[in-house]
């Protein structure tokens, strides 16, 4: 069977060197062969890599860790997630490809990553195409502007959101699919909480019965993604600690201060995309800090943003928005670590 | 002799024509305001909503710099270096005025959603960069034809930018809706955001055409 791939890709490999017009689609076929039999190149630009494992492999862990938060969406909000899922790999690929046969750049398996989780943080509702408009302006307006993967200042999945955030407000934010139900909607935990007060149980806000984004509803998915993420050493575990544990506490500090708009810890943490984004987005590391010090300031920082956007803005998740921000910080808290560390060597 | 006389001043004529496309082109052109000096991007961003306040801001500020240019050229030896700016300030505060009480007089409501932004067409980087680069050294009519070509550029890339911007984010192009009832407005467009958002494409694209980049040794 492989034997047979490898002549395949040879003899594709042939014709498109024969072909003039076919050549600029060596890219797309250098990917396939990749993806089959691995690589023997060296990883140059950030995920830095300090392992016998590449750049490939590292993604695939990765995707195996997002696996379970996909197919929790897919149970709980129908077939639907699967073409969500489809759709965002179809229109974020092309933009990916059509990128790298005009820059003549390899196709980086980054985008694989991107393509999953991207589906997974929007409602379940969303027409098909603002799902494509979201992933096409996060791959060329997060990414590619930037030069490509390893090189990108924001997380491309959170811009295609925050853009549709944006952009359509009324899409984005009220109509949250109750689970199992095809055309009821209602609230999300968070929002009825900063309507009215109410607590969901924290027995469904663990399980994932409750409306919101495709993947961010089951806990229990995310935290088995999230554990087998931290013990294969592809995310560190510094900056989930750091970012939740100051989110608990602080809530646990402002709820006892103002009890109406601020919610008990436990909520806090089950409730909306902070596991998932604590998991899956803080720790991406390409737009994330790289030495240790600066990583439990970007944990703190963001669970300090977090919990004030929730408590005191209008929005009523801070998520996105405090990963978003902090992106902006991690070279800045990279470099003061830097600083501080080597305070002594020039003299 | 006659006919003579007549082929050289067809031949000095079409010089002079040469020379003034030349000047026009350059500043409608390979000089973009908008594109290659990047001057006037907070009017481009305010006002680029609507095609039909980007039409007559383009129009107004293509007027005013005309004016101000011809005026300030035709000064330019009388005025003393020091006070130059102060000048020209009050020379291209006299042509915004004209355009502002023309605007409110002829055009009501598009001065009423323009808001402040007439007024502020003093402060238009584009209108003193050309005065005090090219109209306090040139002629009248070269400074009138570089205030032209300026003023286009900047009309061009305003009506560009406004055309994708009205029509994500209302549907409409001149206020009249073109994509259908079912269309779902792109809320963002009509935001500063959108604006930053298209006009970097737009000058990303112009750019590319133009194949000039600033990392070119």
């Amino acid at each position: 069977m492989t034997k047979l791939l490898r002549k395949l890709m040879d003899a594709a490999y042939k014709i498109l060197e024969g072909n003039k017009i076919l050549s600029r689609f060596k890219p797309v076929l250098g990917a396939t062969d990749e993806f089959f039999f691995g690589t023997d190149k060296v990883t140059v630009g950030a995920p830095h890599i300090r392992d016998s494992i590449d750049l490939k492999r590292y993604m695939i862990t990765v995707l195996i860790a997002v696996l379970p938060c996909a197919a929790a969406g897919v149970y709980f909000f129908g077939i639907r997630v699967i073409g969500l899922i489809m759709v965002s790999y179809i229109a974020g690929g092309v933009c990916e490809v059509l990128f790298s046969v005009i820059r003549k750049k390899e196709i980086n398996e980054g985008f694989l990553i991107t393509g999953i989780i991207y589906p997974l943080i929007l409602p379940p509702d969303i027409p098909f195409w603002m799902a494509a408009v979201g992933i096409i302006v996060g791959v060329v307006f997060g990414k590619e502007v930037f030069g490509g993967t390893g090189k990108n200042i924001f997380n491309p999945a959170m811009v295609g959101r925050i853009f549709l955030a944006v952009a359509f407000p009324i899409e984005m934010t009220s109509e949250w699919r109750v689970p199992f139900a095809d055309a009821i909607t209602s609230a999300t935990p968070l929002i009825s909480f900063k309507g009215m007060g109410a607590l969901a149980s924290n027995w469904n806000l663990l399980l994932g019965n409750i409306p919101g984004s495709v993947g961010e509803t089951c806990k229990i998915a995310i935290i088995l993604g999230g554990i087998f993420l931290i013990i294969t050493k592809v995310a560190n575990w510094r900056i989930p600690l750091s970012y939740l544990g100051t989110l608990a506490v602080l809530s646990l500090v402002f709820n006892k201060i103002w009890p109406g708009s601020f919610a008990p810890p436990l909520f806090q943490l089950l409730s909306g995309g902070l596991l998932f984004g604590a998991i899956f987005m803080a720790t991406d590391p390409v737009t994330s800090p790289f030495t240790q010090g600066a990583r439990w300031i970007y944990g703190i920082l963001l669970g300090v943003l977090t919990v004030c956007i929730r408590g005191f803005s209008g929005y009523v998740e801070g998520v996105m928005f405090a990963i978003i921000f902090m992106n902006i910080f991690s070279p800045l808290l990279d470099q003061m670590i830097l600083g501080f560390r080597f305070r002594n060597a020039g003299k | 002799m006659n006919s003579r006389k007549s082929k050289r001043k067809k031949l000095a004529l079409r010089f002079v024509l040469k020379r003034y496309s030349r000047i026009f082109l350059n500043t409608l052109w390979n000089d973009n305001p908008i594109c290659r000096m990047v001057l006037g991007i907070c009017s481009t961003l305010a006002v680029t909503n609507r095609l039909a306040n980007a039409v007559a801001m383009g129009l107004g500020v293509t007027f005013a710099m005309a004016v101000s240019s011809v005026s300030i050229s035709l000064i330019r030896n009388l005025v003393p270096r020091r006070v130059r700016m102060i000048v020209y300030m009050i020379v291209i505060s006299t042509a915004v005025i004209l355009v502002d009480r023309y605007l409110k007089a002829y055009f009501p409501e598009i001065s009423e959603a323009m808001g402040p932004y007439v007024g502020l067409i003093i402060t238009n980087c584009i209108i003193m960069g050309r005065a005090e680069s090219y109209a306090s050294v040139n002629k009248p009519m070269a400074s009138f034809i570089d205030a032209l070509g300026a003023g286009a550029g900047y009309t061009f890339a305003l009506l560009v930018i406004a055309t994708v911007r009205e029509l994500l984010g209302f549907g409409s192009i001149f206020n009249i809706k073109v994509l259908g009832p079912d269309w779902t407005s792109w809320v963002i467009m009509i935001m500063a955001p959108g604006a930053f958002l298209v006009l970097g494409v737009f000058i990303w694209v112009i750019r590319s055409i133009q194949k000039s980049y600033d990392a070119t040794p």
